[in-house]
């Protein structure tokens, strides 16, 4: 057993160390965060060519200096980087405190996705643009009938000669009122078992027929829309994988997951925020952090993080060991997902009656961050499987229970 | 980085786990619950003896095969598995209390008759007073010209019935340290104390009970650091029998889930069940890892080593006994029965959660290394 990284991989933190150290500054500085831009394209200001063109040169820098697209072949742009180093890379990025990246979605689900199962023409025209930021992709596999039970969607798409084409509705669409490209399901043959008539396809969002409607989210923002696809034509070129072939593909989509480890810093660096927070906030004569129901709830976060860390290094051993994931990644999603909210609901109890005090109030506590922390903690347990259909999978792919309903 | 069993480890988790379903049937354990106490028999004890088990964390020279606390952690985590009694585990860390002392004589005299089965100690350390772990000592050690003489009160002490030597937690003039005491020194009074799951364990009592010269483990310089090192092995020790009975439990709901049925269907299949057992194998999961943090933080002596045994012991206590607990639910009628396993599991988790500190005890450490060292480091 060893935790120790090779002399190689340290050097690679090193150099990546000091690459942020030099290069990170002009990133975080003038606007050019990713969650600013994004506000000012929500909110249509700026009036400027490229809104976004601020959200861009950050993910442009890492390109540049091979930080992303890590395991991706180099042919496409990619680095072919070691397990070890991805682990490394996501690490260094959140203890710097890098900022979000817009072309996430692009960077680790469907870029991914089609290096997997893409043809040799999509990956040459699509990668190199997700790595540069140049093209922003949204997901969309949710309608309003299909959201944990996805193989039942119904948006159709019929070919007509060298074009499918689409109608239908999707739903929560993170990001797609920015996004130049869409990948989505559809049904391509009514008759088929339900599983076995999805087809994956990849839509320019320029094409005409698809009307975008931004909806308002719990916490007040914009980050979903729903999307109405009139007629949209798409054509066959961008199939990815075979036709009626779809839904396995989306399955690999769902299972581009992390070894978890990525999320460890940003929940150490929560909790030693909270720690703080309790040291000052009030409780009778003392402060909260002097109550010991609230110190001994702290340390129980620190062992959570903790056994979500080492968790993530029994991962990452057995990827480089070349054996299967195992019960890791599903474990770790569910597990991380429900710690978050764990954590915000702790910040709200100690934060007392002041709590609920809005972020606009003289008299708000920790700049209302928490506030924000918890809405987007809860959304966390519902996007991307929710965590009873990760109870699901665990129960009937790790314990092997037979399945909860034959369908 | 290579964060699993090495291959030797695994290979001796699965040799002990085959000993133990053939040779330590749970039904043995049954009959000696009530006849108690509950202790390993003398030939299955022979053959434990013999596998080299009790000096698996000693060196080479103490007669030991070298293994590390990680490979130690191993055997406590199958001998929870197959609810395995003392004197195993209390031999164990009574053997890595002698050699990390470095006393010569006791490293060549006693150290290798308790490797190879032939002498008993054990280590008391819990007190009555309702607090627990090495700060809570109230044991006094007074020096009376070369000897020692002790005075106060133990409890929960394994298999102190049997010992022959005592390595007794007691606070001396120069600091905490552990004092071996022989169990029949005059001042010195052994009681049967008795757990719920029928191990044997003591309640002593010292008034002046006399130790000789050289019985302060470690010495003066060396007593504390050691009393808090074997107190960290031995708790990860429990935390890993904790993980054990976890994995046992879980194993045991979850062919039954497979095989009971009810309204037509598997029971497994109802939500309410399988998310239950989901739950619990999330928490067994995160257990392990944590585990296996606190046995490598303590093979290489890191700063951290002392919080991640306490998160290890929190957790697994906790998750033990719930397990523990949905695994008599989930067995309906048969779970709360004598003749099932179920409960034979639930009375060890519940021992060993409370044994050298409940959850809340090992949570209040970590709060104390949050606040000291951990705080300071992360970023406002
Ligand atoms: C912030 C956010 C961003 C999102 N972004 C995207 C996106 O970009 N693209 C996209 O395609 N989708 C996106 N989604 C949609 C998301 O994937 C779905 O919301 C999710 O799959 C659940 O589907 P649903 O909302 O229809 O809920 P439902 O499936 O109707 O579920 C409702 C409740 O029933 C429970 N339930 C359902 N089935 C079972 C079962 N078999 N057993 C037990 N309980 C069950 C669920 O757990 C849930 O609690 C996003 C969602 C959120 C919240």
């Amino acid at each position: 057993m060893d935790l120790r990284f090779s002399a190689e991989d340290e050097a690679y933190r090193q150099r990546l160390r000091d690459w942020l150290k030099e290069n990170l500054g002009a990133a975080t500085g003038a606007g050019g965060s990713a969650n600013a831009a994004m506000k000012r394209a929500e909110e249509g200001s700026g009036g400027k060519s490229d809104p976004l063109a601020g959200a861009r040169a950050w993910p442009r820098k890492l390109q540049e200096a091979g930080y992303v697209g890590l395991a991706w072949p180099k042919k496409y742009g990619g680095q072919e980087a070691s397990f070890t180093q991805q682990v490394i890379c996501a690490d260094e990025m959140a203890r710097a405190r890098t900022p979000p990246l817009i072309n996430t979605i692009g960077l680790s689900i469907i870029g991914p996705t089609l290096v997997q199962h893409g043809t040799e023409e999509q990956k040459q025209r699509f990668l190199p643009r997700i790595l540069r930021a140049d093209d922003l992709w949204c997901q969309g596999f949710s309608e309003p009938e299909a959201g944990s039970d996805l193989a039942s969607l119904r948006c159709r798409a019929e070919l007509d000669g060298d074009e499918f084409v689409v109608n239908g509705q999707k739903v929560w669409t993170s990001l797609a009122f920015l996004s130049d490209w869409m990948f989505l399901l559809v049904r391509t043959d009514p008759d088929a078992p339900k599983r076995e008539g999805i087809s994956y396809l990849l839509l320019d969002m320029k094409t005409p027929g698809i009307t975008v409607r931004p909806l308002r989210n719990a916490a007040g923002g914009q980050h979903f829309s729903e999307v109405f696809l009139d007629g949209v034509r798409i054509p066959r070129e961008n199939l990815v994988g075979e036709l009626n072939g779809g839904w396995s593909i989306a399955r690999s989509s769902l299972d581009h997951e992390r070894s978890g480890l990525s999320g460890v810093v940003a929940l150490e660096e929560t909790l030693g925020r909270l720690w703080r927070m309790a040291g000052k906030v009030q409780r009778g004569d003392a402060e909260a952090l002097g109550d010991q129901a609230t110190s001994r709830a702290l340390a129980q976060h620190w062992i959570e993080i903790e056994g979500l860390r080492h968790l993530g290094y029994r991962t990452l051993s057995d990827q480089i060991a070349g054996k299967p994931p195992g019960a890791g990644a599903s474990v770790g999603k569910l597990f991380a997902s429900e710690l978050r909210q764990e954590m915000t609901r702790t910040a709200l109890r100690v934060e007392g009656p002041l709590g609920p005090v809005a972020k606009r109030s003289p008299h708000v506590v920790d700049r209302g961050r928490w506030h924000a922390a918890y809405f987007d903690a809860l959304a966390h347990s519902i996007g991307g499987g929710t965590s009873e259909i990760m109870r699901n999978v665990i129960a009937e792919k790790v314990l092997g229970l037979p399945h909860a309903k034959d369908d | 980085m290579d964060f699993n069993l090495s291959e030797e480890q695994e290979a001796l988790q699965e040799m002990a786990r085959g000993f133990l379903s053939e040779r330590w049937p749970a039904e043995r354990v049954r009959e000696l619950l009530d006849a108690r106490p509950v202790l390993i028999d003398d030939d299955v004890w022979k053959e434990i003896v013999e596998m080299g088990w009790l000096g698996v964390a000693a060196s080479e020279e103490a007669g030991g095969i070298g293994g590390d606390v990680m490979t130690a952690a191993v055997l406590c985590q199958e001998a929870g598995r197959g609810v395995l009694p003392g004197p195993f585990q209390s031999s164990l860390v009574a053997a890595i209390a002698i050699e990390r002392s470095g006393d010569k004589d006791l490293c060549s005299g006693l150290l290798p008759g308790l490797i190879e089965g032939k002498r008993r100690v054990s280590v008391a350390i819990e007190e009555p007073g309702g607090l627990y772990g090495p700060d809570a000592v109230r044991t006094e050690a007074r020096a009376a010209g070369e000897d020692w003489l002790l005075t106060g009160n133990k409890i929960l002490v394994p298999e102190g019935n049997e010992a022959e030597h005592l390595l007794v937690a007691a606070r001396t003039p120069d600091g905490l340290g552990l004092v071996r005491v022989a169990a029949d020194a005059e001042g010195a009074t052994t009681t049967r104390m008795d757990r719920m799951d029928g191990q044997s364990c003591a309640a002593l009592v010292f008034e002046d009970a006399k130790a000789e010269a050289g019985a302060l483990l470690g010495g003066a310089d060396r007593g504390e650091a050691l009393l808090r090192e074997v107190y960290d092995i031995w708790t990860a020790l429990v935390a890993a029998d904790l993980l054990g009975s976890a994995e046992a439990s879980l194993e045991l709901t979850r062919s039954y889930a497979t095989e009971r049925v009810q309204f037509g269907r598997p029971i497994g299949s109802f939500q309410a069940v399988s998310h239950r057992l989901a739950d619990t194998l999330v928490d067994v999961e995160i257990g392990r890892s944590l585990l296996y943090g606190a046995c490598l933080a303590l093979d290489e002596g890191r700063d951290n080593a002392a919080p991640l045994v306490s998160a290890a012991k929190a957790w697994l206590s906790e998750t033990a006994v719930a397990a523990a607990e949905a695994a008599l639910q989930i067995h309906g009628g048969v779970g709360f029965t004598w003749e099932y396993d179920v409960h034979l599991h639930l009375r060890r988790s519940r021992c060993n959660a409370a044994l050298l500190g409940d959850a809340d005890h090992h949570r209040d450490r970590v709060a104390a290394y949050m606040e000291q060292s951990w705080v300071p480091l992360v970023k406002a």
